[in-house]
């Protein structure tokens, strides 16, 4: 088993107070059946959750069963992480011919969805001035 | 183990002999099921160990070998009183029958599905599905999260697939029938649904369906088991699709006016009876999807068609089970499962009828009058022109399911049949064509049937061209199985 830790400098580190950041964001992925193209990994606070608006992310290049990234220059406060593996490599989550997607997705705390994404709710987790962990199982 | 009558009968008469007790204290407010529930009862978590059968009646037939496989849901209750809330939610177990030289064997297990497993480890039922509304915390990411793998089976090039038919495939090994996973046929059709009822060619091809409201997916699986090709079809409305038909030329996608627009569970609370919208009927042209068109007969429901032909000047004939109004879904054999028995309605009785789809103007039912439902036709014959439509018939009044096999004629308009009476229950019925012979009457008809009084199940073989001789022979087992819906021969 190989880690690879990636650090991410993020635009939004450009918006942030100087002494308002939280400590780094430590995401390990794992359970990665395709050791090929990358994990696309999106960081959202509440207001652009369901929306889709990452406040930060990272593409993770997959090379072992289990990888891992560190997102720096967070504020402190809640978050929730969506991510697929983009296992082709095409930038896209592909997704069958009735819209259910082909590539493995998983999101923060193991949050699972009810017919759609899982909820805010279950996916959100506190980063704090000490940072934050999450392992994150794909499926 | 699951409390019922069958396990009660067998462990109660051990433990009142060993301790003298009477009646175990446990077992003193269980209801006492009637000899019908033995149909709905769970089966054993783990399955059952291959186990010869005994011929009880008859000869066995000369030359017949091969084995049937059939799937049915067969996970009814958890604990005293979480009974399932439809039949059609029940976790499938595939039940295996091989039959070689005169000797049956019988084996079976449950497809180890999620939904399987996160109940099993729960012990209480919690996925969504047909007629369940669900544990809110049940996690669904796709339809094979509910996928109970219940409703048929196939064998292509020599794999096993338990099918349902809102999520995939799962495959199987085709003698230990252990669960191997999730069938996709190509990566881009990765939890693509895969209907119950696909159609094989006489040349092995074979074609199915995926339906998500609206949209239909087909597709063509080559012999061997390869995807040949998918493509998409609108049927302009999300009528309910248990079955479909299809010609040596055409698909026949046959549109029921059944109609669930809001796809959740529980799904049968979507559903729309739309009789004024009438039964209708889109032809697509095998090769060329572009080429289509619309037919129109009146308002009917049904769950399965027998086979379909076309004539030299395009008429489509499709015979089918048809019922005035939808039956059973909305029900969902929700007193089956808990040994209650009210009775049958008449307007819930099927009509075999052939759907007649001339070149153009509107369909016309030639209807037989004969109650029974799951047709088959002989195999060699599929999408060919065929006279003979064997299906399962006879409704005693006494107790739910069916006591006959009969064998329509469409040529003479007679039907050969067979009635077990009121101690068997009887379930489909294939044609198994005779080695070396040609002729569509020269098939046996293979099916199961649940014998009440013994409380074992069997196997029956008849000569589909005498039938109302009775079976050919009967195997039996020490053990029975819970009804199921649809099975192969391979």
């Amino acid at each position: 088993m190989s880690f690879q830790p990636l650090i991410i400098s993020t635009l939004c580190l450009a918006f942030m107070a100087p002494a308002a950041l939280a400590g780094p964001l430590t995401v390990t992925l794992e359970n990665i059946q395709k050791q090929t193209g990358k994990i696309r990994l999106g960081v959202y606070d509440a207001a652009g959750y369901e929306a889709g608006k990452a406040v930060s992310g990272a593409d993770v290049v997959v090379n072992a069963a289990t990888v891992s990234v560190t997102v720096e220059g967070l504020a402190p406060g809640e978050y929730g992480i969506k991510l697929f593996h983009d296992v082709n490599g095409d930038g896209e989550m592909n997704s069958n011919p009735f819209g259910m997607p082909t590539e493995p997705f998983a999101f923060s705390n193991n949050a699972k969805g009810r017919f759609g994404p899982a909820k805010w709710d279950d996916a959100r987790f506190e980063v704090t001035e000490d940072g934050a962990v999450q392992a994150i199982t794909l499926n | 183990m699951t409390l019922s009558r069958r396990h009660f009968l067998a462990s109660g008469a051990a433990g009142t002999a060993v301790f003298g007790l009477g009646q175990f204290p446990a077992f003193a407010g269980t209801p006492a099921m009637p000899d019908w529930h033995l149909g709905y009862t769970s089966a054993p978590a783990g399955g059952f160990d291959p186990e010869p059968m005994r011929l009880v009646f008859g000869q066995e037939p000369r030359g017949l070998k091969g084995c049937l496989y059939r799937n049915g849901p067969a996970q009814f209750l958890y604990g005293k009183d979480d009974f399932g809330r439809h039949w059609f939610d029940g976790d499938g177990m595939v039940q295996r029958i091989a039959i070689a030289d005169g000797k049956a064997v019988h084996s079976g297990r449950f497809v180890q599905t999620t939904k399987r497993r996160i109940e099993q480890a729960n012990g209480k039922f919690m996925a969504p599905g047909f007629g369940t509304a669900g544990d809110p915390d049940f996690p669904v990411s796709g339809p094979d999260d509910v996928n109970a793998a219940n409703t048929s089976v196939i064998v292509i090039d020599g794999k096993l697939y338990a099918l349902w038919e809102g999520g995939s495939a799962f495959t199987m090994d085709a003698t230990t029938l252990e669960t191997r996973g999730v069938k996709a046929w190509s990566d881009d059709l990765a939890g693509m649904p895969f209907l119950a009822h696909p159609k094989r060619e006489p040349d092995g091809t074979v074609w199915n369906l995926a339906v998500n409201g609206r949209n239909i997916g087909v597709y063509r699986i080559a012999a061997d088991g390869g995807l040949e090709s998918f493509g998409l079809l609108d049927i302009g409305k999300a009528a309910y699709i248990h079955d479909w038909a299809m010609t040596d030329r055409h698909l026949v996608i046959l549109v029921q006016p059944w109609i669930n627009e809001a796809f959740r569970p529980p799904v049968v609370e979507g559903f729309e009876w739309r009789p004024e919208e009438g039964f209708q009927f889109l032809i697509v042209d095998k090769n060329d999807f572009s080429i289509r068109r619309w037919a129109q007969g009146p308002a009917r429901a049904f769950y399965h068609t027998g086979a379909a032909w076309e004539e030299a000047d395009g008429t489509i004939r499709i015979d089918a089970a048809l019922y005035k109004e939808p039956v059973l879904g909305v029900g969902g054999g929700v007193d089956e499962i808990r040994g209650v028995w009210q009775g049958r309605e008449a307007r819930f009785e099927s009509d075999l009828t052939q759907i007649v789809i001339p070149p153009t103007g509107d369909v016309r039912l030639v209807e037989t009058g004969l109650d029974g439902d799951f047709p088959q036709v002989d195999p060699r014959r599929h999408g060919l022109p065929c006279r003979l439509t064997a299906l399962v018939t006879g409704q005693p009044a006494s107790r739910p399911g069916l006591s006959g096999v009969g064998v329509h004629d469409w040529e003479t308009g007679r039907t050969d049949s067979f009635d077990f009476g009121d101690a068997r229950m009887a379930e489909e019925f294939l044609f198994v064509p005779k080695p070396d012979r040609q002729g569509e009457a020269d098939s046996w008809l293979i099916g199961p049937v649940l014998n009440l009084k013994t409380g074992t199940s069997e196997i029956c073989v008849f000569d589909a061209a005498r039938v109302s001789d009775g079976p050919v022979c009967i195997w039996r087992g020490d053990r029975a199985w819970p009804l199921g819906f649809h099975g192969t021969w391979a």
